[in-house]
């Protein structure tokens, strides 16, 4: 059985524990009811409305500059890997990858996207990165 | 080079039992250790006494707690999204299992021994990031959702100086090793600090501590505990999970404490490598010893507002970190 077979039983085994883990309360537990005892928890009082509502942009912003950058820092791992064979043209390029990922951070800055602007400009019903860019470039 | 329990005891599926109760094993003892020092640790800080009563010095104190959270009754809120709001912390918790599985805590024995061990590390950890968006989203719970978005944003903002600093030492390794080093797998990252004579950590200390401060923002550890911060979000993501579901989301938080203590371990202070001591010692007392420091930070500073956060990690850790891999790179190629 090579590694990742034995990784995968792992992940099995621990799903299997997690959900065993998780019937042990039902046979111990008590069971009551009371008329709050399944209410949503907001303070005390009466939940005002669903929570699944629209939510700050800004956080969208966020996972999109990630997505960008995670993806591109995992072909990294193979360029280090093999970095020892690859004389100063592997540095070269290297450093050419690594600049153009800075760009995006300093595009992204320039937005504003790093000032969480977007709560302090409800008067704005452009896009968030126009709003943003506006008031930061000042 | 260490061999896998499975090579040892010449069985796959014994081997693979064994490994799992090594493994569960060795993070409840962890858990149930670290939830006793946290109390203990923080008392300390504040000139409390902390838990005394449960055992010597209180330390079955969380023994009675986890029977307590065993016998306590499965609440699940009438509005939840139900294969959410049950499929989370199970989510939550596998991934710190399979994580934890691979470590090599000792020069000749070890449960798992990949080549990408670096990389799959990290990957279980981006899936406990989903398992708290479930949780965040499913419980239907407004502080349950704005602490699941806060640690999402923040876990994947810090998860890139992370491996941007990692990446730097495995690039090191590399460029120090032969034409067989491979510095994503683990054990060679240790027994290459063993060989050599020195901690990675006096090569690469700014890695170190770029590494160090995206680690407690990945494990949500004050000053960057905001997804769950106490005294406006309640608990964050878990809100609404009570019994041994909440139990579950904590076991996932201390053992990821755990998690990123190791790897640093590994990457920056010589893993097994030490004096007289077994190897496996060595490990493990570095290990608390970095686990212990991150709780001593967690109780003399206070949070960061939550864009400070952010704005820390895009603009100084990540061009921080990227400078010290292109210097690392550069360094590498000139000596």
């Amino acid at each position: 059985m090579d590694g990742y077979t034995q990784l995968a039983w792992y992940l099995a085994l621990g799903i299997a524990l997690g959900v065993v883990v998780l019937l042990i309360p039902q046979l111990l537990s008590p069971r009551v009811r009371g008329r709050q005892t399944e209410s949503t928890y907001e303070c005390g009082v009466d939940t005002i409305g669903s929570s699944w509502m629209r939510f700050s942009i800004s956080y969208y912003v966020f996972a999109l500059i990630f997505v960008a950058f995670e993806v591109d820092i995992l072909y990294l791992f193979p360029a280090a890997l093999a970095y020892p064979e690859s004389g100063w043209r592997g540095f070269t390029e290297v450093a050419i990858f690594l600049v153009i990922l800075s760009l995006a951070i300093l595009y992204a800055w320039r937005k504003g996207v790093f000032l969480w602007q977007a709560h302090r400009a409800p008067q704005s019903r452009s896009t968030i990165s126009e709003s943003a860019g506006a008031e930061t470039v000042r | 080079m260490p061999d896998t329990v499975v090579n040892l005891v010449d069985s796959p599926a014994l081997g693979v039992l064994i490994g799992i109760a090594g493994v569960m094993a060795a993070l409840t003892v962890n858990v149930l250790f670290l939830v006793w020092l946290e109390r203990k640790v923080s008392a300390w800080i504040q000139r409390r006494m902390g838990p005394t009563e449960v055992g010597p010095f209180g330390m079955l104190q969380t023994i009675a707690d986890m029977l307590k959270l065993i016998s306590k009754q499965l609440i699940t809120p009438r509005h939840v999204d139900k294969p959410l709001y049950h499929i989370a912390p199970v989510f939550v918790f596998v991934p710190v299992v399979a994580a934890a599985s691979l470590f090599p805590f000792d020069e000749h024995v070890s449960l798992q021994n990949l080549d990408i061990g670096l990389v799959l590390v990290f990957a279980f950890g981006g899936l406990g990031i989903v398992g708290i968006f479930m949780a965040g989203w499913g419980s239907n719970n407004k502080y349950a959702l704005l602490g699941a978005m806060r640690a999402v944003a923040q876990n994947i903002s810090y998860e890139i100086p992370l491996i941007l600093s990692t990446l730097s030492v495995v690039l090191m390794v590399n460029a120090m090793g032969d034409a067989n080093t491979n510095g994503m797998n683990l054990a060679q990252v240790a027994s290459m600090q063993h060989d050599k004579g020195f901690w990675f950590v006096l090569v690469q200390p700014v890695a170190a501590v770029i590494y160090f401060i995206a680690a407690l923002a990945e494990t949500n550890r004050a000053p960057f505990d905001i997804p769950e911060a106490e005294s406006e979000l309640v608990a964050g993501f878990h809100t609404e999970y009570s019994g041994m579901r909440f139990a579950l989301f904590f076991f996932a938080e201390y053992s990821n404490m755990f998690i990123v203590a190791m790897v640093a371990t590994v990457l920056f202070f010589g893993g097994w490598s030490g004096p007289l001591l077994p190897g496996a010692m060595w490990f493990f007392l570095k290990t608390y010893a970095i686990v212990f420091v991150m709780i001593w930070i967690r109780w003399t500073f206070p949070r960061l507002r939550f864009d400070q956060l952010m704005s820390f990690c895009w603009l100084v850790l990540i061009p921080l970190s990227i400078l010290n891999l292109l210097v690392t790179a550069f360094i590498a190629r000139a000596v």
